[in-house]
């Protein structure tokens, strides 16, 4: 009995000590005890790219705070995995961040939650973005969200691979891709031509690759088009792909992550990758003899997809207005910016740090192809819609006619 | 031979300290002589409170939540945009995967729970025995358990990934599997399903065990002997003597598995995630889908309530067919 009491005490005692531990931890990281002034607090609510995430916004805290000494910002880490319900968990509370770092929004801007981006930043920060980003955050021409990072696609290029399989030079239309991979897969011993990952975690990036690369389009802020005969040819070219065992076993349920981890194994041909890509090789395999080159197409032309995520302000009591557009300001501003970007290995999307980032020599490919970009209709409140009907239905491509799959995605996406 | 250990067995059992006879007549006298009226119940309601007021807060008011939401329009983003009646459940079963998912998802539980009693029948049966080592035995018993559900599948997730699982590179290297990266068991419907019901079984069987261990300790010794006397066989007193005393604790073990595997989300969700399509799915990975990727919690809101009612259903059934809770 003795022994149970002292055993509850002990257990007493650790959890004040966490506790208090825990909201030390909070005071840290709001900087500072003088929270009780009149000062105007921001909750920022972000993803995490990387390990280097939480220190990265850390660093842009600080520093904007320690020049408004009047604003106290809430910094909230969460994974990409989570993101998504833990923003809708926040609304239905009406606890909405300040900001938010995200993908689609233009669900939020249909139900009213945003600011529109001229209202929270200055002419001068507003006037540095490069246009085509900007453009494509707009929904019925006022922009709701600002463009945050931006990255590009390329063709990942297994060399040594290919120069096995008797490849002469990296594939650029649909046809040469095909005969390089088939060739590459005939080398036997578990190796791949091409990685094809149409499993759940990113289908509908792989799909865009394909299906916009022979001429398709997945709609505009109006309509999803999905189920559209421009779509066809790219879907074909996948199941020719699987059919003729130029790529790995299983595509259909084969997520991006892993299999893009075999390729830097050295096992795979060639695979579709983004600039974080350059990194995971120099850590996981710095011998791999590899080029980046443009993604082939159907005729050649030079196409890529591009994905931006967004930061956006949440209209709350409408009182932090101000506040919002100082840390914008801030966070825009070239030094704090371009060192966020770099340190994530993606691409700037202001005109400053499209400068400042030129001479870079991994990101090179990717800044050559990113004119040419194409961008998911994002501004289409349905998109997220589209986006989850592609990630749980397109890998069926891999056993159902290449049409029948189209149709269904397009079914869910017009039933939600 | 194998009677003598078992008479050996029994009284270290009995002789631990579990109720023998005595115990039951006591409890019997509990429950049924008076009926407390309505005094009673306002004598007895300080002491009750808390717990009736915590039952009202973490069970019926999340319920309640649940099916208030299942009538309402909630946007993408969260807003609720007022009442729609039973929308949502016209959507839930005008899905044309619903009835597959409905019969892949009896078939999971009632595969995973028969399995998971059988074997944890056997694997009692051979805890019960005395024997060097079996504290030690019985301890790793428990390990599946203490271990979290996702980790253990992921380990088998991963033991079954094409070119580096351990699991596939066994295969291939004993020559059951022919491509040398490996079998895709987590790329197809049916193998990923299958391998689920694997790890249901191995994570459910703590638990189970210990449940009809519990019950077996309490069988008493006498019965046994008495049952040695008149000349019974092993296997005759096992079915006529031993299985009939379990009843109890076997309803038990039952009536939590077919709840417990019937919600269970984390071994799916972890083994047939990539799967594209409706084909490896049941009742709890479609609520999750329904919420995760397409953000309708309108809708995974009515598919709960849905897979509320038939859980109520399949106990009330279970309850009254099986008659557990009645004495032998």
């Amino acid at each position: 009995m003795k022994k149970s009491m002292r055993f509850g005490a002990a257990i007493a005692l650790a959890a004040t000590a966490s506790l208090t531990l825990a909201s030390c931890g909070f005071g840290g990281s709001s900087g500072g005890g003088e929270s009780g002034g009149d000062g105007t607090t921001l909750d920022l609510l972000v993803p995490s790219y990387s390990d280097n995430t939480q220190a990265l916004w850390e660093d842009v805290v600080d520093g904007f705070e320690s020049e408004n000494p009047d604003i106290t910002v809430n910094l909230e880490v969460q994974s990409w995995d989570n993101l998504e319900s833990v923003i809708a968990t926040k609304i239905q509370g009406d606890e909405a961040p300040d900001i938010y770092n995200g993908g689609p929004f233009a669900g939020f801007a249909a139900d009213e939650l945003l600011y529109p981006v001229e209202d929270v930043v200055s002419a001068d920060t507003l006037s540095d973005f490069q246009e085509s980003f900007l453009a494509n955050a707009e929904v019925d021409g006022t922009a709701y969200a600002l463009p945050f990072i931006a990255s590009g696609r390329a063709l990942f290029v297994n060399n040594a691979l290919l120069e096995q399989a008797g490849v002469a030079a990296p594939p650029t239309t649909w046809d040469e891709l095909l005969d390089a991979a088939t060739k590459v897969s005939a080398l036997g011993g578990g190796i791949a031509g091409y990685g094809m990952p149409l499993g759940s975690e990113e289908a509908q990036a792989e799909a865009a690759v394909w299906l916009w690369g022979g001429g398709g389009t997945f709609g505009d802020e109006s309509a999803i088009t999905v189920d559209d005969p421009s779509n066809l040819p790219g879907a074909e070219q996948i199941k020719a792909m699987i059919d003729a065992g130029a790529t790995q076993a299983d595509p259909g349920s084969t997520d991006r992550s892993p299999l893009m981890d075999i390729f830097i194994q050295g096992q795979i041909g060639m695979q579709v990758g983004l600039p974080p890509t350059v990194g995971q090789i120099e850590e996981g395999n710095p011998d791999l003899d590899y080029s980046i080159v443009p993604i082939p197409t159907q005729d050649g032309s030079p196409f890529t997809l591009g994905v931006m995520d967004q930061l956006m302000a949440f209209q709350n009591d409408g009182d932090k207005q101000e506040a919002i557009t100082a840390f914008f300001d801030y966070f825009y501003s070239s030094d704090v910016y371009v060192p966020w970007v770099q340190a994530e290995g993606f691409l700037p999307v202001t005109k400053s740090g499209a400068e400042a980032l030129g001479g870079e020599e991994a990101l090179a490919p990717f800044l050559d192809v990113l004119p040419d970009a194409q961008f998911y209709p994002s501004t289409n409140p349905q998109w997220s819609a589209a986006d989850s009907a592609f990630k749980a239905l397109f890998g069926q491509i891999q056993t159902k006619p290449a049409q029948d799959v189209l149709t269904e995605i397009q079914a869910q996406v017009d039933a939600s | 031979m194998s009677t003598t250990t078992e008479t050996e067995s029994t009284p270290t059992g009995a002789a631990d300290g579990r109720p023998r006879s005595g115990g039951r007549p006591g409890r019997r006298s509990g429950t049924g002589e008076r009926k407390p009226g309505a005094r009673d119940l306002a004598h007895a309601l300080p002491w009750i409170a808390p717990a009736l007021i915590l039952i009202a807060g973490v069970v019926f008011f999340p319920a309640g939540v649940m099916f208030f939401n299942s009538t309402r329009d909630i946007s993408i983003s969260g807003v609720d945009k007022g009442g729609v009646g039973f929308d949502n459940y016209v959507e839930v079963f005008q899905f044309p995967y619903f009835w597959p998912i409905l019969g892949r998802t009896i078939v999971w539980v009632v595969v995973v729970v028969a399995i998971t009693v059988v074997l944890s029948l056997i694997l009692a049966q051979i805890l019960d025995k005395a024997f060097p080592g079996r504290r030690i035995v019985r301890l790793v018993v428990i390990i599946p358990w203490a271990a979290s559900v996702v980790m253990t599948t992921m380990v088998v997730y991963y033991g079954l990934e094409p070119y580096f699982g351990i699991i596939n590179t066994f295969l291939v290297d004993i020559g059951l599997v022919d491509t040398p990266e490996g079998y895709g068991w987590t790329r197809n419907p049916a193998t990923a399903f299958a391998w689920s019901i694997v790890v249901a079984i191995f994570v459910s069987l703590p638990f189970t065990t210990y449940t009809i261990l519990a019950g077996l300790q309490t069988v008493p010794g006498d019965v046994l002997e008495a049952a040695k006397m008149d000349g019974a066989g092993p296997v005759r007193t096992y079915f006529g003597v031993v299985l009939p005393q379990l009843r109890s604790a076997l309803a038990v073990a039952v009536l939590i598995n077919i709840i417990n595997v019937f919600n269970s989300l984390p071994i799916l969700r972890v083994m047939t995630g990539s799967i594209p399509g409706y084909d490896a799915d049941t009742i709890m990975t479609m609520i999750f889908k329904y919420m995760q990727n397409q953000h309708k919690i309108d809708v995974a809101s009515a598919l709960s309530v849905v897979a509320f009612a038939i859980v109520i259903v399949i106990v009330a059934v279970y309850v009254r067919v099986v008659k557990p809770m009645k004495e032998v």
